[in-house]
Order: C-alpha cells, then structure tokens, then sequence
C-alpha cells in the first residue's frame, strides 16, 4: 500500500516569452512516451499522471488582469521528496528548459539544486486531493493488468482442459501457472494492505473528529444554519450572465482527446466575490479533502465510477478556483456523469465560481441545469498542452477488479468463493 | 401537457413507414440558391407529414450543413446549429470518436467522405410496391436537371422478410415511445419528445438546443420566434438525422461463429445460434436472450419490456458486452435501477433504417443462411436515427458503449456486431468477446469485422414551416 501526493506548481510566465513556452509544451506532449523525450516520463516510476496547463487571458471579478501563469502538476507514489529527487534527476534537464521561461527563475546553466528550489517556492497547496485509486502504486496497477492478461490468456488456452473440472481445480491450475513464471515472482503475497498503525491513525482521526464535532454540536448548528441563510441570500441575488462557448473552443477542447480509455479536464475560473463565498468555498474543500479518503475509497468519486485523480486548488490570492481531473471516457460522458450522477455533491463545491448556474442552498439547482452546466463547464474548461499517463489502457474499475484476481490467488477458499473469483477473470 | 405539432413534423419523425416497405434514398448535391429554392417551392406541398396516418406514399427531405449554407442561410444563423452538425462525420476528431477506422475509414467511403461531392440533401422515397416506387422516384427525378440538382448516389433498398436484417435477427424492436403522441407504452420505454423532436421538452425538462434565423424584411413566416429578439426558431418540429451506410458480411459472420462453435470438426448449429444470440442479445425471432436463456421462443419476438438488474446482472444470459445490452444498458449500469433507466433514456435514439442488398435467403432462418452459397454482392443497413443532440445521442451510444473497450468493467472488448478494433492505439486489432458463465467466461477472440462503414453524412430534417422559410428567402 502506497500513499499518493499532488504536486502543483505554478509559475508567472515571462513577458514575451509565451510563444517559445508553447512551442516547447507542444514538442514535451509529442515526445512525452518516448525513452529520450524532453521530458520523459515513462522514466519516472512513481508517476500515475503529469500535466502542463497554461493559464492564459484571464481577469478576476474585479476586471483585473491576472499575469499569464504556468501549472504543472503531478500524481505520484509516495513521498514529496523521493518524487522530486525522481522528477529532476530524470526530467530536470526539461523542466528546466520550461520555466526558464517563467518569471524570476535563475539565470544560467542547469542546476539540479536551483530547479528544486524554484518548484518549491512556487508550490501551492491544493485544497482538495482525490485520489481513485486507492493506495495502489503506478508499478502496481501496471503489474495485476499484467497478471489479469496472463491469467486470460492461459484461462482462453485452457478451455478444453478445463471443461468438466471443477472451480477449484481450475483455480489450482491457474496458481500454478502463474507461479511457476519469474516475471510474476511479486505476485506470491496479496495486495500489501494498511498496516496496523497507519490503520490506528487513519480511522482514529476519524473517530476524534466526529467525537469533537458531536461535542461542539450546539455551538456550530445555530452559526452553519445562520451561515447558509447568509449564501442563500446572495444566491437569490445572483444572476448568472448566460457562458458563451465558441466552437472553435469546443474543437480545440476535444480534439485533444485521443485516448482509447482515459481523458483528462482542465478548468479554471473565477470565485464569485466577497469573504462568504471563499470561505465557505475553502470549507467546503477542505470538509471534501478530509472525508474523501472515508467517502470515496473504493473507486466513485460521489457515485461517479471512473476518476483516477482529481484536485481542487484556489490560486491566484483567493481569487480563482483550478479543478484538474484524469478520468476514463471522454469529457462529453464524464460531464454528462456529473449532471446525472452527482448533480447536488458537485454543486456544493462548484456554485461557488462566476458563471455557474442558478443554486439554492449550494445543493439544488446547479448541475441539475443540464444545458447550463454544460455551458459553464466547457466555458471554463482549458486546454492541458501536455497530459501524460503512465496506465493509460485501464480503466478505475479494471484497477479494482484486477487487484481481486490477485488477491483471490491466495488462501483456501470454498467451492462457492472459487466459482465467484473465476467469475473476474 | 405539450402538444406536440404533427402536422408541422415530416413523417419519417414520427413514424417508420412499416406499411410502406418500398423505399429509395437519394444523395443530392444542389447547384445553386435560386433553383434549389424553386425546386423546394415545387416539392414543400408532396413533403409527407406527421399528421398524415397512412399515406399512400412519402416523400421527406433533410439537409446537410453544407447543403443549408448553398440554401443562403448566413453565417451567423449556420452558427447557431451545434458543432458536430457543422464538422460532421469525417473530421479526424469525428474518426476517433465514432471508431470509423481500417475499412470504415472515412476516405475509404463511396459517399460522404472528405475527398468526395459533398452531399447536399437527402431525399427519402417511400411507396408500397417496387413499381409504384420507381413512379414516385422517375416523378422526382425529372425535376432534377431543371432545378441543378446532381444524383450523387441513389441507395436502393431491400425488403427482408419477417423485419429482419442480413444475419437473420427480428430488428428494430427497441424503439422509445415519444411521449405525446398518444401512444401507450411503459414509463420506462417513454421518452421526452424533446430527445427528438426540437421544440419540446427534453429529459433533462428543459428545451434542446435550436437553430435561429433572422426575420426578413418584408416576408412573413410561420417559424415561431425565437428567445432572442428579431430571430426565428427554425429548429422547431426538425430533427437531425444521422445516416450511416454499414455493410454485413453474412459470410464472414457466420462462418466465424461456425468455426468458433464446430465439435469434433462437426459444424452444431444449435451452438452457432446460441452464440450468435448471445452477441446479438436477441434470438433470430428477436425474443431477448435475457428473457428466454435457452431457447428461442417466437411468442417473445417483439417483447421489449424487460430489465436486466433483477435476473441477469452478471451477464449470465445477455452477456454485458452484447449489442443490444451495450447500445442500451437499461437498468443494468453502474447506478441503482431506477437511476440507470433514467440515466439510460438520456441516451436513445429513434431508429428508421431500412436493409439494402439480396438477403442470401428468402426465410433468412439461420440453418438456410448456413447452407446457402449465395453471398455474392454488397449487403447491409442504411442506418438511420433521429435525435435532438448528436453528441449526447448518437454519438454518445457509439462512443461511450458500442467501442467503448472498458464498458461497465468490461476489460477488452467492444460491441461484436458493429464495433471496431483498429483504433490506431489498440495492439489487438481484433475483437474480442466474453460469456459469462457460472464459473470461468467463455472468451471469444480473433473476431473479425462483420460490418463495414462506407458511407454517412448528418442531416437536418426541418419542420414544415422551416422548409417554407428555406424556400422563401
């Protein structure tokens, strides 16, 4: 069992330097598989997804021009300082070629120490972290896709042999094929699990925090119910201005999608203004942030079955909200999700930017206004000049079904449990 | 309750003509504004409409976005129609999306593709007889020169006996019931009119997306306005139409499933047939495999009220990656029953297709199919479909559930009739197929292609009203 950080970095792109910073992204993208890219990833074990976004012509409520910003993130294994160590010994050359197009990078020739300073002075904190995958590392999901195609495919070979045995029997057969090859010498234990103290730790916080909110509860009720009469309030004034989407925005938007199972969003837009809205906002988030791992830990992020990744940051001094995911489909379908799945949970942390429709009490309304929301959606939605996937060809269910086949290759189950675990396959 | 304007939305919308089994489309590239326009003023009064009950004959007509720009429609109202109308289906974005690679690549159609005429409208000829259908189509046909219309390609139909098509399944039995049209049906199966018809509320309760056009001077119309002010609504009682021309091989269909399923070198046709209904999801009468597991039975052909949570969610009987399962899941998705459904009937189509091509024989009886030889000449559906937006319909079903490899935790496979396995990405190539069983699945590879894309275009079928408009400006 891994645990999964989110790198963002943003970065103040340099006067004049914006047509060059596109043209390196553009030649990173078209070369981000290869062994010898600019950047290249498939190098960096511990890395599930990397993306460049440039955040470009953008003004905040007031009018205000924000200054041309580059992002890069990533979703990686394990800790913050092995995933920096891995970034820049295997893409520092890259990376460094990028924001030497940003403002106050230092001057001169490469310098691995130099690189890793300025992406930590401008890290930023990300508000919300999702992570779909639970603790499965890259080379773990990589793994038991490998074993599930294995075992498929001596399954498929076997059938003759097989017909007429009975389900543990087969089973049998298939342990020890799969056993008796090296390549898969990993797969002799299960998935490795929690271990007991993390286990402690993660539901104890859990526990203590629902004990403090239970204590605290005739202090919070009157202000949360005061609170959000205070956001209905405001609400009943908004009057969102219709978002309108050019359909050269459209093209430029999907023509990007060319994955055969997972898709990337990027969006970035405008809180709405005034303290009430970026705290309740930053609440929101944060409440998400925390009970995500408790919520959604087998794969559905509020229902919705098919996202990776997915994080929420508010940048620029409290005035704009990014929302970055990597999911399976295409954005038409993980949309459509969003209104039929998880119209209200979404609402809740989206109605919050200019633009989006109608809500009342921050749950109703919202997504629920299909055509709306869609608007606001691909209004918002910005394209990401480079997305990289490390598992681009398994989908969030596939990741969980094939960690059951591992796990089923262990223990004495009965007759009734062989049948059930052949069933995966 | 809405009133939904029948006599304002041509026919085919509203049904499919099944008393009308003679048929022809013709592909019309138009030569200039003016003489397509007078051509209109002739054919507005034979235009067949929803109101009528039987007609003893049909005539309809949609549109291309290229067709409507040479009608003089100005950019700004063109703009006004969605993205994927205007790109169409041959964009490099349109081929990955809709998975129209190898032989359905799109420069490998005789119509529609990007190197060939672009096709301008589409005429649809129906009649009751082969002789009484040649009258209409040589009636129509003499205008043609007079208005500088070309034929870019006449389709000829085929009539199939007992609603079959080429490989020997009862088709189009699924098909929504338009709420407000006076038909009864199950509420599951009924769907807001608005998911086909502009103008009407659709499944989200909210009206689609429509198509506006400035009023001209001095010339009235009967549009009804739009929102905007000074504008017309010349989407409203229209629909868009997507066509695509897919060809069967019947030989390599069932060869396949005979050497898949053959015992000892014996050919079973018991097997073949549970196979092959097992990918259709349907037995050849068309009674639905997850209704009858075992057998066919012809007292079920046309049933269609049925679910596949409660009897058959693991996919025992109609396994998850049939075609009937896959283009519509039903209650079967990954939400709770009455969610899917929901979720489900935001994703329907109505479907009007018609066969083309000699049925390799007159019973079309698996068992015949099997032994005859007569698998000369092209064969296959000239799909039809109407509905109110394209990305969420039409596409979305191609997209998201016919090649969708991943489907509904599905690890490799995409639909086994009409899928395509050469999307540049996929080491495979082929298709794959799974059974479930109780116990280890059943896994079919090396499926070859059984139908082949060769042509498609998407259209826009105006209300009556909106083809006067056309005509007049």
């Amino acid at each position: 069992m891994t645990t999964h950080g989110a790198l963002s970095v943003i970065a103040g792109i340099q006067p004049g330097a914006l047509p060059q910073l596109t043209e390196l992204l553009g030649r990173i993208e078209a070369t981000k598989e290869a062994a010898d890219g600019i950047i290249p990833f498939t190098g960096m074990p511990d890395v599930h997804f990397a993306r460049f976004v440039l955040l470009l012509n953008r003004t905040d409520v007031q009018g205000n021009v924000i200054p041309d910003s580059l992002s890069f993130v990533t979703d990686y294994d394990g800790s913050e300082t092995a995933h920096l160590q891995q970034l820049i010994s295997i893409g520092g050359q890259g990376l460094w070629q990028v924001f030497s197009y940003c403002a106050n990078f230092p001057a001169g020739n490469y310098d691995a120490a130099k690189l890793q300073a300025y992406l930590l002075q401008h890290k930023q904190k990300n508000a919300t972290f999702y992570v779909g995958v639970s603790g499965r590392s890259v080379q773990q999901i990589r793994n038991e896709q490998l074993l599930r195609d294995e075992i498929e495919q001596f399954a498929d070979a076997s059938q003759p042999l097989f017909a007429g045995k009975n389900p543990l029997a087969i089973r049998q057969q298939i342990i020890e094929h799969v056993f008796a090859m090296p390549a898969f010498g990993w797969a002799h234990s299960p998935e490795p699990g929690m271990s007991g103290g993390a286990a402690f730790a993660h539901w104890g916080k859990l526990v203590l925090v629902i004990l403090l909110v239970l204590v605290l509860l005739p202090v919070w009720l009157p202000l949360l119910i005061i609170w959000v009469l205070i956001v209905l309030v405001q609400e009943l004034r908004d009057r969102p201005r219709p978002n309108v989407v050019t359909k050269q925005h459209l093209r430029e938007l999907t023509e990007r999608e060319t994955g055969m199972v997972q898709a990337q969003f990027s969006a970035v837009g405008n809180l709405k203004p005034g303290s009430v809205r970026l705290h309740t906002v930053t609440f929101l988030l944060g409440l998400t942030n925390f009970l995500a791992p408790y919520l959604f830990s087998k794969g559905k992020l509020s229902g919705i079955p098919t996202v990776h990744f997915a994080r929420w940051l508010i940048i620029d001094d409290n005035r704009q909200m990014l929302f970055l995911s990597n999911y399976d489909g295409n954005s038409e379908s993980y949309l459509r999700d969003f209104i039929n799945i998880a119209a209200k949970q979404l609402t809740l942390l989206f109605s919050h930017t200019m633009g989006y429709p109608e809500t009342r009490l921050m749950l109703f309304g919202g997504a629920a206004h299909a055509r709306e929301f869609m608007d606001w959606a691909r209004c918002y939605q910005t394209v990401s000049q480079v997305w990289y996937s490390a598992n681009k060809n398994v989908s969030v269910k596939n990741i969980y079904t094939n960690s059951a086949i591992r796990n089923g290759l262990y223990g004495k189950p009965g007759e009734e449990e062989a049948l059930k675990w052949l069933r995966l396959i | 309750m809405e009133i939904i304007e029948k006599e304002d939305i041509q026919g085919i919308i509203v049904k499919g003509y099944a008393h009308l089994p003679a048929c022809k489309f013709v592909l019309l590239g138009m030569g200039s504004k003016q003489a397509a326009q007078q051509w209109l003023q002739l054919i507005a009064q034979n235009i067949t409409r929803g109101s009528e009950k039987k007609p003893p004959a049909a005539v309809n007509l949609a549109f291309t976005y290229e067709g409507l720009k040479v009608l003089g429609l100005d950019g700004s109202s063109l703009d006004t129609f969605p993205l994927e109308f205007e790109d169409g289906m041959t964009t490099p974005h349109k081929q990955l999306f809709l998975g129209d690679f190898g032989n359905s690549a799109p420069d490998k159609w005789e119509w529609g593709g990007p190197q060939q005429t672009p096709v301008h409208a589409l005429l649809m000829l129906y009649a009751p007889d082969e002789t009484s259908l040649q009258l209409l189509y040589d009636m129509q046909r003499q205008h043609f020169a007079q208005f500088q219309l070309t034929e870019i390609k006449r389709l000829d139909t085929a009539v199939l006996g007992q609603r079959k098509e080429h490989f020997g399944f009862h088709d189009g039995i699924a098909q929504p019931t338009i709420k407000g049209l006076g038909k009864q049906d199950t509420p599951e199966n009924t769907v807001a009119a608005g998911e086909f018809i502009l103008g009407y509320k659709d499944a989200y309760n909210q009206y689609p997306d429509t198509p506006q056009v400035p009023l001209l001077q001095g010339k009235e119309s009967s549009l009804p306005p739009a929102v905007k002010p000074g504008m017309l609504d010349f989407g409203k009682n229209g629909s868009y139409l997507v066509f695509r021309q897919m060809a069967q091989d019947v030989q390599v269909f069932w060869q396949y499933i005979e050497s898949i399923t053959m015992q000892d070198g014996k050919s079973d046709e018991q097997a073949m047939i549970q196979l092959a209904a097992k990918m259709v999801g349907r037995w050849p009468s068309g009674a639905p495999v997850s209704v009858c597991p075992d057998k066919d039975d012809t007292s079920m052909e046309s049933r269609d009220d049925f679910g596949y949570r409660a009897v058959d969610s693991a996919g025992l009987r109609c396994p998850i990656g049939s075609h009937i399962r896959r283009t519509n899941p039903r209650d079967a998705m990954d939400a709770s029953s009455s969610k899917s459904m929901e979720i489900a009937n935001k994703h329907r189509i109505l479907r009007r297709g018609r066969s083309y091509g000699k049925p390799v024989c007159d019973s079309l009886e698996p068992a015949e199919i099997l032994r005859s030889k007569n698998f000369e000449g092209e064969r296959g559906l000239y799909f039809i479909c109407f509905n109110a937006a394209i990305n969420r319909q039409f596409e979305f079903i191609q997209n998201a559930w016919v090649n969708n490899p991943k489907l509904l935790g599905l690890n490799h496979e995409r639909d086994p009739l009409i899928g395509n396995n050469a999307h540049p990405d996929d080491a495979h190539q082929c298709g794959f197929f799974s059974v479930p069983a109780n116990g280890l699945r059943r896994h079919y590879s090396n499926i070859p292609d059984f139908t082949t894309v060769k042509g498609g275009a998407y259209f826009f079928m105006p209300g009556l009203h909106a083809l006067a408009y056309l005509a007049a400006r």
